[in-house]
């Protein structure tokens, strides 16, 4: 842990993390107003002192609206990856240690959701599942799956030749227990580096799904669904665009930065 | 180096330079016979799905097929009266079930082959009685009440019906369904979807999917032939990005403007047309549960919307409000109707009254209205209602208005043929069944009307049964009548004499290009 | 070699099974039917069901599943429900636009991220490795649609220099030979289309290289600095032996066969995946054809599509493997 703090970037990460992740929880309390509501007489003005950022079509403050978003945008992510990641682990050990028949169709499984372009299929998924922030979570996980078990598995298939898996076997401990105890923890650095990152991605697929119309449900504000909304005002609002992209280009970098930091930090060969 | 030798170097560079150029534009401006083409560019948002008039439903497949083909009779310019187009005259009978038409004699389909009464049988037979296929869109609309179609000689056609439909004529003029298709082309290729083949002005080149549709002038058009030599249909996803190729003239009429890019437009002298047409927006109301079974807390919504405001700021005011049912073009539309007005106050003091604050109440639209639905959603939300908005894709969006999903639903109309049956129709309780009456209203005195007005002859009567009909929708409000928004086309300077259609259909009819 | 080859494409039958089979199932399962998109409004309940009737949409799934197999056998892509067109047409005519794209933003991104991360590497630490990474953390981290949208409002609204969207200006269409404009002008000497097609493709393409740039360029930079730590360098340049050119070549080479992997990755990603860029710059591609038929409930076209894109992405997957085996000596296949 202490490596992670010595590297500055991924400091300067976490900060803007934690910012965000304060901004999304006391969001409702510093938003000068209710980002749900507008005046139509007030819409698309430019940013100014009244509206920080300017308001939108329906005269709803960006400003309040962009904090609003950094909510939604950091509860889609955080709860794919977490989906993703269970539901990967599992997959990805059961596959690993076990290996075999379980081991080819866990895999091949795997190898056809990874086929399938992941945009595509979080469309289709999302177009089946209708709008809403539940679709959205089970879209984005669903694509994420195949990663996290990829890389457990390979960690499993590693770990598994280690002599205190052996002796554990041999005391006999069940497999179960011999997975919890000593595999999984085994896999620990190089999945939360791939979570870390897997946030970031979320982040940006969620964007992805909104700028297409099919996240949030409105008038709930959500980073991309603002950039979709806007993109027929380029001409006579483009403040409408330039905000939401530029968070939630601050909020992907952030986890990139701690991503690499913690990667920097847990993985031996990246030490300079 | 002294002033005299700095200005012959320039002197010399100069020379050169404007022989170099001169010789280079010489070369360029090669002589050739060749009359330059004059080329109209029109831009719409989506590609026409298909170029046969019967199985196609949407209005961007009417762009080009309102060009290439015709019917027996059409819209007169500017107006919804029918006029006669390959029919040159008909007679109805007394009882109003047998029309009889006087064909137009030497009309060529593009193909060469002659129109006549063997062409109209042929091509209304196709969408009848057991030709009859579920992907013909309109088929049943306008054909489902022909009993039979008779020639009675090259150029007399008896339609009879099974029951008198006054807008039947109407009916006939539409561009999609009704209008006359060669049957050459019909035993050539069977469907006409690629291989488009009529009457009108221009007839059809090529189609670069998913790029464009490229017409040429029919020199051998009976009426006005087109001043122009070239008409090309170029599919443009975006309004703002129609808007941009109006300005740099590569376009040179785009359609569906949205009304936030106008003003760039006109700045940049782009003359922008608006008209109002025969299509309206309204909130429609589930009327056949809680709690917009009851007309009370239907009155409290209409009083929480500021259609004012939609017109003016999501509109930009290119339209009108709507205050009744029927566009104000539309015969019979009637003047005189109040709508409840815009009170926050009143809805509140309804819902405190009906013990009903902050109501839930569940608004769904399509993501093509989205806009308006969030503004309705918003409204509700400010005058103290618990009121949710849930956005669907179009296709499945109809489905979950049938089943009941939303208690308000944001729905438009189109009332293709001008007709106020069209309209109103959609509150009939016999629609319910098929529907077409999704706000599963009922009301006895309004059927009774409605029945009335299908077989009254065009005139006064007629419309003073439309009249009384808005008069009692008004207080019922079965929907919340939102707006009529305009057609919004831009044409560069260089486009002569083009007219937007309150029917919505567009015609280049003599449209000229400098 | 060869063996391996065989075992990997026989490999793919299997997996592209798989992806069809799920894409039917989410399809047809879960989304509605095109009969919206087919009738309009005007529609009445009887027509509705007439129509499902008459598309087979009403028999049971495995049925109207071995069908489309079937006709996949015979090389029938099928038709689309809503344009009653063959999609093989559109298919030959859109492909190539995405390949286009895809090959223009991979040699963008191959020459400014290689060339980003040999500076890098060579100047590890110093300022320009730093302002370099950070321009790559920049290009991974930012939304490829908002790259796009911002490039359209700078480029195209108030700069006026490049076309807001499309392919290519209509009429300045080359003779098709291969389908790739950029190509085909060459070929045929029209350099009017040729400049047209690059005005219209530069924008898009690079809003589409941004993040393969910055993948490509951290690869690069790390595998070289692994390469230029190692003993063998470092014991030679101490030495004196070798002068830097020689060095940062030799690091190069070695260093190109996790870059070249990565290429390869982000190559066959984009051929799948520039949806969102065809869909802002309206390219003609399969990302916008797709997407418009997943929103219609076109299930022929999505059905085809989606499995041309799926063995396009495995294909080139195994492309990059054998490349992979054929670059590094010390891998050995059975």
């Amino acid at each position: 842990m202490k490596n992670i703090l010595k590297n500055k970037t991924a400091v300067l990460g976490l900060i803007i993390i934690l910012l965000l992740i304060i901004i999304a929880i006391f969001g409702k309390y510093i938003t000068p107003y209710n980002p749900s509501i507008g005046e139509l007489s007030d819409s698309f003005k430019p940013p100014s002192l009244t509206h920080f950022f300017g308001t939108d079509d329906q005269g709803r403050d960006i400003f309040s609206r962009i904090i609003d978003g950094s909510r939604i945008s950091l509860k889609i992510a955080i709860i794919s990856v977490s989906i993703a990641l269970t539901i990967g682990t599992f997959l990805g050990s059961i596959a690993g240690y076990y290996e075999g028949i379980l081991d080819t169709i866990i895999m091949r499984f795997m190898d056809i959701m990874l086929a399938f372009p992941s945009i595509l299929l979080a469309i289709a998924l999302m177009s089946a599942l209708g709008k809403g922030i539940n679709s959205a979570i089970i879209a984005i996980s669903v694509v994420s799956i195949p990663q996290y078990a990829r890389i457990v598995k390979g960690s499993v298939l590693s770990t598994k030749q280690n002599e205190y898996v052996e002796a554990a076997k041999m005391v006999g401990n069940s497999n179960a227990a011999i997975i919890l105890k000593y595999i999984i923890p085994n896999t620990f650095s190089p999945i939360v580096v791939r979570a870390t990152i897997g946030i970031s991605e979320a982040i940006l697929d969620t964007a992805a799904l909104g700028f297409l119309g099919l996240g949030v449900q409105p008038p709930q504000a959500e980073w991309g669904s603002m950039l979709g909304a806007g993109r027929g005002y380029i001409y006579n609002a483009p403040h409408i665009l330039l905000f939401p992209g530029i968070f939630i280009t601050i909020t992907v970098l952030a986890f990139n930065l701690f991503g690499d930091g913690l990667r920097d930090a847990l993985d031996p060969k990246f030490r300079k | 180096m002294n002033k005299k030798v700095i200005a012959k170097i320039f002197s010399v560079l100069l020379t050169t330079s404007m022989v170099l150029t001169g010789c280079s534009s010489g070369n360029t401006k090669s002589v050739s016979e060749d009359k330059v083409l004059k080329t109209l560019i029109y831009a719409q948002p989506t590609e026409a799905t298909g170029l046969d008039p019967i199985f196609v439903s949407d209005t961007q497949s009417s762009r080009p097929i309102s060009n290439i083909y015709e019917g027996l009779v059409r819209f007169k310019s500017g107006t919804t009266q029918v006029e006669p187009c390959l029919a040159t005259s008909w007679k109805i009978s007394d009882d109003s079930k047998v029309y009889t038409f006087t064909l137009r004699k030497n009309v060529k389909f593009q193909d060469g082959t002659a129109f006549n009464a063997d062409a109209v049988k042929i091509n209304f037979e196709r969408q009848m009685g057991t030709n009859k296929k579920a992907d013909m869109a309109y088929a049943t609309m306008i054909f489902g009440n022909v009993k039979e179609v008779t020639k009675v000689d090259d150029y007399t056609v008896n339609v009879v019906l099974k029951n008198v439909f006054t807008p039947f004529l109407s009916n006939l003029a539409l561009a999609l369904g009704p209008t006359i298709v060669s049957p050459k082309a019909l035993e050539q290729y069977g469907k006409l979807t690629e291989n488009p083949v009529g009457t009108g002005p221009f007839k059809f080149v090529k189609w670069d999917k998913g790029q464009s549709i490229t017409l040429e002038k029919y020199s051998d058009y009976w009426g006005n032939k087109a001043n122009v030599d070239k008409l090309v249909f170029k599919f443009i996803k975006e309004s703002s990005v129609r808007a941009n190729e109006l300005l740099n003239g590569s376009v040179d009429i785009a359609e569906s403007i949205e009304p936030s890019d106008v003003k760039k437009l006109e700045d940049s002298k782009i003359q922008v047309l608006k008209q109002t047409t025969v299509t309206t927006t309204y909130a429609g109301f589930n009327t056949a549960r809680a709690p917009f079974n009851n007309v009370k807390l239907r009155e409290a919504v209409y009083h929480a919307i500021n259609s004012a405001d939609i017109l003016q700021y999501t509109y930009q005011g290119y339209g009108e409000v709507a205050k009744t049912a029927l566009p104000t073009i539309v015969p019979g539309y009637d003047n005189t109707v109040k709508p409840y007005e815009f009170n926050v106050a009143k809805s509140k003091a309804i819902l405190k009254e009906t013990g009903n604050e902050n109501l839930p109440v569940k608004i769904i639209t399509n993501t093509t209205r989205q806009k308006l639905g969030e503004s309705v959603q918003n409204f509700l939300a400010k005058a103290g209602f618990n009121a949710t908005l849930q956005v669907y894709t179009a296709k499945e969006y109809k489905q979950k208005v049938i089943q009941g999903e939303g208690d308000i639903f944001i729905y438009g109309w189109v009332g293709v043929n001008g007709d106020a049956d069209i309209f109103l129709n959609l509150l009939n309780s016999k629609e319910i069944e098929s529907n077409l009456n999704l706000s599963k209203y009922s009301n006895p005195k309004v059927d009774t009307l409605l029945a009335k007005g299908k077989s009254l002859p065009n005139g006064e009567e007629r419309n003073s049964v439309y009249k009384e009909i808005q008069q009692i929708l008004a207080v019922d409000v079965p929907w919340v009548n939102l707006i009529n928004p305009s057609d919004i086309t831009g044409t560069t300077s260089k486009v002569k004499n083009f007219k937007l259609q309150p029917t919505g259909l567009m015609l280049i009819n003599d449209t000229d290009k400098n | 070699m060869l063996k391996y080859i065989i075992k990997r494409l026989l490999m793919l039958i299997p997996v592209l099974l798989g992806v069809s089979i799920m894409v039917f199932a989410i399809m047809h399962l879960f989304t509605a039917d095109p009969t919206a998109s087919i009738l309009g409004d005007y529609a009445t309940k009887d027509q509705i069901d007439n129509l499902r009737q008459q598309l087979g949409l009403n028999q049971p799934l495995y049925v109207q599943y071995w069908d489309f197999l079937k006709a996949l056998s015979h090389g029938d892509l099928g038709t689309s429900i809503i344009t009653q067109t063959p999609i093989a047409k559109d298919i030959a005519v859109k492909f190539p636009a995405t390949i286009e794209l895809a090959f223009t933003a991979i040699i963008i991104a191959s020459v400014v991220g290689i060339t980003l991360g040999i500076l890098s590497a060579i100047n590890q630490n110093k300022l320009w490795d730093h302002i370099s990474m950070v321009i790559s953390l920049i290009g991974i981290s930012m939304p490829t649609f908002w790259l796009g949208l911002l490039l359209i409002i700078f480029f195209a609204v108030q700069l006026h220099v490049l076309p807001v969207s499309g392919r290519i200006q209509i009429g300045m269409e080359p003779q098709n030979i291969t389908g790739f404009y950029l190509l085909d002008s060459l070929i045929t000497g029209n350099m009017n289309s040729f400049v047209d097609a690059l005005k219209h493709i530069i924008l898009p393409s690079l809003a589409l290289s941004a993040y393969s740039t910055s993948v490509i360029s951290r690869m690069t930079r790390s595998a070289m600095i692994e390469v230029l730590n190692k003993e063998y360098i470092r014991t030679a340049k101490a030495k004196g032996i070798l002068d830097k050119s020689i060095i940062i070549k030799h690091a190069f080479r070695n260093a190109l066969i996790p870059v070249v992997t990565v290429i390869g990755l982000q190559l066959g990603g984009l051929l799948g995946g520039a949806v969102l860029t065809e869909t802002i710059f309206a390219w003609p591609g399969i990302g916008s054809y797709t997407i418009d038929a997943i929103l219609k409930s076109d299930y022929p076209v999505v059905q085809s599509t989606v499995i041309l894109l799926a063995s396009t992405f495995v294909i080139v997957n195994l492309i990059v493997d054998l490349l992979y085996a054929y670059l590094d000596p010390r891998i050995k296949y059975m």
